[in-house]
């Protein structure tokens, strides 16, 4: 509280103390191994076989929104946390690149240059899983 | 062979947010590459993970105490209503440095003063004495002492020879 000069936005001061928050204690956490099949449960690999499979696109339901948040959780697991942060900002929350970096503090290429990694790394992780159940 | 371009076209770019001249490329190229429309696929779901998330994530939100922001702006303005107790702590915070270094100066200063002087008082009083000690020597000595010049010195030496003579 003694830092808040009191003239930006308290949800600008609070989001910025957040982020730098959480980001210490997922570098502090350690890293995961890459996800591979064998981690996956029965319902995941269904889930993932489901959605792949254009013809059997449907909108998930509850328990499909469950899995597949918990799919999720652990594919980001798998990625630093700076990249991490940059992919759920981006592409999750629809954040520019512009207000990434204003959070972070960090500059709007380092921005992209994370978003990208960490689109590139998910990517790769989930071709393995589908190569392995066979689509 | 995979090409590259199209991974990066679709790792550029949020998955949901890519133009429909890139759709159009990326589908033309994947109509005849096996990796390409792996990517892309892959690329699909994460995003779609990844959004998942988001609004699960976004459910905690929503169930957070509304009142959060104004308790915390409550405290923030209570902290600044005892204004004594805040501005001492302000500015002691802001120049205490310069304060405890400009006690110390002072303190040196002082003793330099007081206690230096006092010192060298000590020791003309020894000097003063005690005839023969060093600081006699040295502060004392007397240009117009009774040393014998060198011809008295000659003369002395050689005076009984020349009484023998």
């Amino acid at each position: 509280m003694k830092s808040f000069a009191g003239l930006g936005s308290m949800e600008g001061w609070l989001t910025r103390i957040a982020t730098n928050t959480c980001l210490n204690i997922l570098r502090a956490a350690k890293r995961r191994p890459e996800l591979v099949t064998s981690d996956l449960s029965d319902n995941e690999t269904e889930w993932l076989e489901r959605v792949s499979d254009s013809s059997r696109a449907q909108p998930l339901d509850a328990e499909q929104k469950v899995i597949a948040a918990d799919l999720a959780e652990r594919l980001l697991e798998s990625l630093p946390a700076e990249d991490r942060l940059a992919l759920t900002m981006i592409d999750g929350e629809g954040a520019s690149v512009h207000e990434v970096a204003e959070v972070t503090g960090w500059s709007e290429s380092k921005v992209k240059v994370r978003a990208f990694r960490a689109r590139k790394k998910a990517r790769e992780a989930l071709e393995k899983l589908l190569g392995r159940t066979g689509h | 062979m995979k090409d590259n371009h199209i991974t990066d076209i679709i790792d550029n770019t949020p998955f949901v947010d890519l133009s429909d001249s890139e759709l159009q490329t990326i589908h033309a190229h994947t109509a005849t590459c096996v990796d390409c429309e792996r990517a892309f696929a892959a690329a699909s779901i994460a995003s779609l993970l990844i959004k998942e998330r988001t609004s699960e994530a976004a459910q905690y939100t929503l169930n957070a105490n509304p009142f959060f922001e104004t308790r915390v702006l409550a405290a923030w303005r209570e902290q600044q209503a005892a204004p004594g107790d805040w501005s001492f702590r302000r500015l002691w915070s802001a120049t205490g440095a310069i304060v405890a270094s400009m006690a110390a100066t002072t303190a040196a200063l002082a003793v330099l003063t007081f206690v230096a002087p006092a010192d060298n008082a000590t020791n003309q009083q020894i000097a003063a004495v005690v005839p023969y000690s060093a600081e006699t020597v040295v502060l004392d000595q007397d240009q117009n002492d009774n040393q014998l010049t060198n011809d008295q010195v000659i003369n002395a030496i050689y005076a009984d020879d020349d009484e023998g003579k």
